[in-house]
């Protein structure tokens, strides 16, 4: 065999090999993977609309996803809004719920951030953060409390507490937060909401 | 505006080498002089825009149609390594004098992470065709910011008396830890 | 390189052929990676999968390849392996691929394993092949494990998540940052070339 004829053999046949091998993996792979990204986004659901049973989702575009979490009997409990946007360094995604009638937020919860570790990155801390998110009031734009405070009761209905030392990372949580409030209302107001059956009802 | 927010924060807040610690070999092999550095710079630069366009295209017209997105990592590095010979192959034709400047650096690239990162973060993050352009673009002068700073410290650095165990790849390391720092300063004012 | 025995062959990539503090091979990974030690240890058992893998197929089909394809050749078979060690870590620890990010399919342009292809798997028996793959990752591994160690330790107080400093210790933040990676690093393959010194002038 001349060289050129055993050059293109080997490559076809070690291309052969390892697409079919790749193949294989992927395929065995692609249901677990699947399957992993949608309980982190139930996971999540049911922690920002508390008592979810199942949950559909009802509109979505790039990086904007806004889920209907309904209750063992059917009926609609909240909104759930997927969503990122830049934090002090990288990207941050989170979710929050509001009540159906999209007047007060339930909670937040942070799934992705790449902030300071140490300071941003406290963004993800219960005690420190998330926990003054609960039951804010929606009807406004949400403001930060700074500097911060030590308890809810210090807090205004639609206020929320900054994380000492990283006043920016809060910040750009609250303003990826404040613009997809808006963004839901909006598109609850002009009816693209859809399969948003009140048949229980 | 995005994409201006997008081109200024791949050169100074999520700068290749400081922020993602991608093409470190030659940030630490091709900083001794300033000359070498900016063109190791410009050619990083060149590959990565071009790599930039077609990853994206190999992305979005086979692997996500046909759902072939188990490879993605072998065609990425496929056509990098045939990118990197076309357009040596190219320069030579067309400018025998930008060869001369550009053309021993550019086999080095091929085994340069920072061009397959580029190519792996774009379509991570799921950047439009625009975005991913001006992704490429601003990477390849983000490179090129961190590796001609490094090498202006680093010809000064010639007449300083560094301890001898920290000669060479442990000093530049320290002076890289430097720029980083102070690059953190960056962060947060991409709004 | 025949005459060396198969322990020396294990023993070179620990420490005197170390392919970080040594040769400066695979930099990119080290650094990228090392903020918390499970990272690290990810980052290891991924790459001594692929590099072991390689090595091996490598090696055994050696004869077949001709010297022009070569590294093509390489370079799909190491991309073979770094995909399934990809998905494998996708579908089965999704933490830690996340956190991970882009690095695990960047092992593919890790110097250390296309170098050992091109260095010692081409040449070599399998066998050889196979141990000097071994001594290499475990190498790699050692490295990861020791700047994690110190970056996780001084950074958060924290080793694998369970705190191991008082409640005296303030964190050092600037650890966890790249620049700690960077500072630790050089500091590190200094300590590497003073005890090479000195082991050196001891023989002496």
């Amino acid at each position: 065999m001349n060289l050129s004829a055993r050059m293109i053999v080997v490559l076809t046949a070690v291309g052969l090999i390892s697409g079919s091998l790749m193949a294989v993996v992927g395929m065995l792979t692609k249901d677990r993977i699947a399957l992993n990204r949608q309980q982190e986004i139930e996971a999540a659901i049911l922690e920002v609309v508390p008592g979810t049973d199942t949950s559909e989702e009802l509109f979505t575009e790039k990086n904007f996803t806004i889920y209907g979490g309904k209750n063992r009997d059917g009926n609609l409990i909240g909104y759930a809004v997927y969503t990122s946007g830049t934090g002090f360094q990288d990207i941050i995604s989170l979710m929050f719920g509001t009540d159906p009638n999209i007047t007060k937020i339930n909670a937040l919860s942070i799934l992705e951030q790449k902030e300071t570790p140490g300071l941003g990155a406290k963004i993800t801390d219960k005690e420190l953060f998330l926990r003054f998110w609960d039951n804010k009031n929606a009807g406004s734009a949400l403001s930060l409390r700074k500097p911060a405070v030590r308890s809810q009761d210090e807090l205004a209905a639609n206020e929320v507490n900054t994380i000492t030392g990283a006043t920016i990372s809060s910040d750009k949580v609250l303003s990826i937060v404040n613009q997809s409030l808006e963004k839901l209302k909006q598109i609850k107001q002009a009816g693209k909401l859809i399969s948003e059956d009140n048949d229980a009802e | 505006m995005e994409l201006l927010t997008l081109f200024i924060a791949a050169i100074l807040v999520n700068n290749f080498v400081l922020y993602y610690f991608l093409g470190i070999c030659p940030f630490l092999g091709v900083s001794k002089k300033i000359d070498s550095a900016f063109s190791m710079g410009l050619a990083v630069t060149f590959v990565m825009t071009i790599t930039a366009v077609v990853s994206w295209m190999i992305n979005h017209w086979i692997l996500i149609p046909y759902n072939l997105d188990y490879l993605q990592i072998v065609s990425f590095i496929l056509v990098i390594a045939a990118l990197v010979q076309l357009v040596e192959m190219f320069i030579r034709k067309i400018s025998p004098p930008l060869y001369q400047a550009l053309g021993i650096y550019l086999p080095l690239i091929t085994t340069n992470c920072a061009i397959m990162g580029l190519a792996l973060l774009a379509a991570l993050k799921d950047y439009g065709f625009a975005k991913t352009v001006v992704f490429g673009v601003g990477s390849g002068l983000g490179f090129t910011l961190a590796i001609v700073l490094m090498a202006g410290i680093r010809e000064q650095l010639d007449l300083a008396d560094v301890p001898e165990p920290l000669k060479g790849a442990g000093i530049a390391l320290i002076i890289a830890g430097i720029i980083a720092l102070a690059f953190t300063g960056f962060s947060g004012m991409i709004n | 390189m025949p005459s060396k025995s198969v322990g020396a062959e294990y023993i070179k990539g620990l420490w005197e052929e170390n392919p970080v503090f040594r040769q400066l091979l695979g930099m990119c990974p080290i650094l990228a990676v090392t903020n918390a030690v499970i990272n690290g240890i990810a980052m290891g058992l991924a790459t001594y999968f692929v590099l072991i893998l390689s090595s091996v197929v490598v090696s055994s089909i050696k004869k077949l390849i001709p010297s022009q394809v070569r590294i093509a050749s390489y370079i799909v078979i190491i991309a073979t392996f770094v995909t399934i060690a990809d998905r494998f870590m996708a579908a089965f620890f999704p933490p830690i691929s996340k956190s991970l990010g882009p690095y695990i399919p960047l092992i593919v342009v890790n110097c250390i394993i296309l170098g050992r292809q091109e260095a010692f798997s081409s040449k070599n028996s399998v066998g050889r092949s196979l141990v000097d793959a071994l001594g290499m990752s475990t190498g790699f591994i050692l490295a990861l494990l020791v700047l994690s160690s110190i970056r996780e330790i001084l950074g958060m107080g924290t080793f694998l998540g369970h705190q191991v400093m008082g409640a005296w210790f303030k964190p050092w933040i600037i650890m966890i940052l790249p620049a700690g990676a960077f500072i630790t690093l050089g500091i590190l393959l200094a300590v590497a070339l003073v005890i090479e010194s000195e082991t050196k002038k001891r023989k002496n």
